[in-house]
């Protein structure tokens, strides 16, 4: 039997209000004041944000509009001395799974699995050197690679870009996904990004791993040949600056 | 004297019988512990389930049913089913099968057995715990409400009758009693509900149902009031040191009208003690303890301790937006990269730029020279002459000093005076004119692989 009463009541202006109503209401007054700094401490930062953001995408524009003109530049240069100028090897590599799970070697399967190559059509940037190019040879009857250019990196990355947050994959639809995960190092925003893979930079390694392997669409117009080499009419392999042209059809 | 001080009061109501005797106001009486002891339905659902097996009587088939035949099979080869047939002839009895459960007239499947096991066992404790929930689930009167008494007129719950009431002889007295005290409803509702049971059971002893009503208990052994009371229909008697939970809890369910008497109800103290105190009628018995002893959660919930650790209430939960396309979707693309519409605005300018220069370019090449031609129609055949003299001279002498041209001063061997602009014009077209074909010649360069070869003749050293 309940013969302990409920709450205290306290008088107010003649009702009755009990006193955990009243505590409840100064707590939740305190909260909304809290909520309410914070907010606005965040917007404060946001805005700020907000103009660093743009200078650094007018400044990557800067940078990749000279980088064509040089390129040219010194092109016409050597011309004009009658030499040559060779093109700097590419950095960067963009690889596409272009063949199914069955029947696969179980060595090549591991392969594609530390590539991040699950699925077929899937899609991965990677950089380039001795130990990706030696993994890229075992694989090459899967895989079609080349060498993406900044529109291909850029359309890839608005359109299809995913991010891995918490081992989650969520959709980069505000720089402040992006800062969440790469802040630390210097990336805040989708165009940070898309510099640091481009210009294959210091914090390549993490900005790659943050993006989800890409889920791109079977290629319109279809392939030519799944299971020839590109040399030889086919699709797979090294198709080095014809990987942008799959990418415009398969985006 | 401190406990019963701590311990709320029951008031004790008074009859028309004992106003002479005592002559005080209402008395009252300490709730005894018993009435606040933990209430658990499972205990008492169980406890009741069991208990209620023990007063049955076995029934069986007889042991020999179905056997009293010397039937055999007739095996196979006869065309009929091999289940054992009656032997012998003449009946029709002969041949049929016997024994099986599926023959008729043979046994049972399973025939039921005396030595099936009747009567369960219940722990000491368990049964004790019961019927204590049962006594405080009594003084709850929700709990008796739900049960279905009627004791809307009963003055207080816990019902404690004085002592009077243990001395009614006479039925009519005590339903009078029932009266005073507000018990007549619940009663009344019992001696209502009395019909024939539906089923079989009415044909197996078992004709009629009813309502139970209240529990009158009381605390002298021969009481008077157990006579007076029986024939009342609905009511039941228990003394205090014999409570039956079949009687407190009636189909397991909690809540049963009990009306006490002052005696019984301070017996109740000392037959199952108090929390710290062990009982004195059963060894070593002490009331149960409750899981929670504070079981009002929204009281806990809303206490300080609590509520001051407590984060703030989430109520809106951020649903992932749906993706849209930033290369399709200006507004989006501008969250991501707010640098993008200046991009695209200097994007769309310079390509307006271009195409207009090249446009540009493409019209000088084309063009016509109209305006001298025009002019040069409207003149006079003499003057035509001299005008197309002057054009001609021009233009042999702009490789060389293109200053002494623009002295409009340049006299013709002619008495015709040229006008400023016409001499202006000339001029003009015949700069026009030639920077035209210097480009017109660079652009044949160009075209052509001349430059080539010009480089490839200085790797080899060899001269043109």
């Amino acid at each position: 039997m309940c013969y302990f009463g409920v709450g205290r009541m306290a008088e107010k202006g003649g009702q009755i209000v009990p006193e955990s109503v009243l505590k409840k209401q100064k707590r939740a007054e305190e909260w909304a004041l809290v909520k309410k700094q914070e907010a606005a401490a965040l917007k404060e930062k946001k805005s700020a944000n907000r103009k660093l953001i743009y200078n650094r995408a007018k400044d990557y524009a800067k940078e990749y509009a000279a980088q064509e003109r040089e390129l040219i530049q010194l092109k016409r240069e050597a011309r004009l001395k009658g030499g040559f100028y060779v093109n700097p090897e590419a950095k960067l590599l963009f690889i596409i799974r272009i063949r199914g799970i069955n029947a696969m070697h179980p060595t090549t399967k591991k392969i594609l699995q530390l590539l991040r190559l699950r699925q077929i059509f899937n899609g991965v940037f990677l950089k380039v050197n001795k130990a990706t190019v030696n993994m890229l040879h075992r694989v090459e009857p899967y895989v079609t690679f080349g060498y993406p250019n900044l529109k291909s990196v850029k359309e890839l990355i608005y359109k299809r870009g995913f991010g891995k947050v918490n081992k989650q994959r969520i959709a980069l639809t505000d720089n402040s996904i992006i800062e969440q995960t790469l802040g630390k190092h210097g990336i805040i925003c989708i165009e940070d990004l898309i510099h640091e893979i481009l210009t294959v930079g210091p914090h390549f390694k993490e900005a790659n791993n943050f993006l989800w392997p890409f889920q791109l669409s079977a290629p319109l117009g279809g392939l030519q040949r799944k299971r020839n080499h590109y040399v030889e009419g086919g699709d797979a392999g090294n198709r080095e600056d014809y990987i942008n042209e799959l990418i415009r059809r398969m985006n | 004297m401190s406990a019963a001080a701590a311990r709320p009061l029951v008031t004790v109501q008074s009859l028309e019988s004992d106003m002479a005797t005592d002559g005080a106001a209402a008395n009252s009486v300490p709730l005894p512990d018993v009435m606040r002891a933990a209430i658990r339905p499972d205990i008492v659902t169980f406890v009741h389930g069991q208990i209620s097996k023990n007063a049955r009587q076995p029934y069986a088939v007889s042991n020999r049913a179905g056997h009293q035949t010397s039937a055999e099979s007739w095996g196979t080869g006869r065309a009929v089913s091999r289940i054992p047939r009656v032997a012998g002839g003449g009946t029709h009895r002969a041949g049929q099968g016997a024994f099986g459960n599926m023959c008729r007239g043979g046994r049972m499947f399973a025939p039921t057995k005396i030595w099936r096991r009747w009567h369960r066992q219940v722990n000491v404790t368990q049964k004790r715990h019961a019927v204590v929930s049962a006594i405080a689930a009594s003084a709850v009167p929700s709990l008796v409400l739900a049960r279905g008494h009627k004791i809307e007129e009963v003055p207080e719950l816990p019902l404690v009758v004085s002592d009077a009431a243990e001395a009614v002889e006479k039925t009519s007295a005590a339903l009078k009693v029932l009266k005073q005290i507000g018990a007549h409803p619940d009663a009344e509702k019992a001696k209502d509900s009395q019909a024939i049971r539906a089923g079989k059971g009415k044909a197996r002893n078992r004709r009629y149902v009813s309502r139970k009503g209240p529990l009158v208990v009381y605390g002298n052994e021969g009481a008077k009031l157990v006579k007076a009371f029986r024939n009342i229909p609905g009511v039941e008697i228990a003394h205090v040191s014999r409570l039956n939970l079949l009687k407190l809890a009636p189909g397991g369910h909690l809540g049963r009208f009990v009306i006490w008497t002052k005696y019984a109800f301070e017996k109740l103290d000392s037959i199952y003690g108090t929390f710290d105190k062990v009982s004195e009628k059963k060894n070593g018995y002490v009331l149960p303890r409750a899981k929670m002893i504070n079981a009002d959660l929204a009281r806990i919930i809303n206490s300080d301790e609590v509520q001051s650790v407590v984060k703030p209430i989430k109520k809106e939960v951020k649903k992932a937006p749906l993706k849209k396309n930033p290369l399709k979707n200006l507004n989006v693309m501008l969250k991501l990269n707010p640098y993008a519409k200046a991009a695209k605005r200097m994007a769309l300018l310079a390509e307006a730029q271009r195409v207009k220069a090249k446009q540009d370019k493409l019209d000088k090449k084309r063009k016509p020279i109209t305006k001298i031609i025009t002019y040069f129609c409207c003149l006079s055949m003499h003057l035509r002459f001299w005008v197309y003299l002057y054009f001609i001279g021009s233009l042999l002498l702009v490789s060389q000093s293109r200053a002494s041209l623009m002295q409009p001063g340049w006299k013709l061997p002619c008495p015709v005076y040229l006008s400023h602009s016409v001499i202006c014009l000339l001029q003009e077209e015949a700069s026009a004119i030639n920077s035209a074909s210097k480009s017109w010649y660079k652009t044949m360069i160009s075209d052509s692989d001349y430059t080539e070869f010009e480089n490839f003749t200085k790797w080899l050293g060899a001269s043109q």
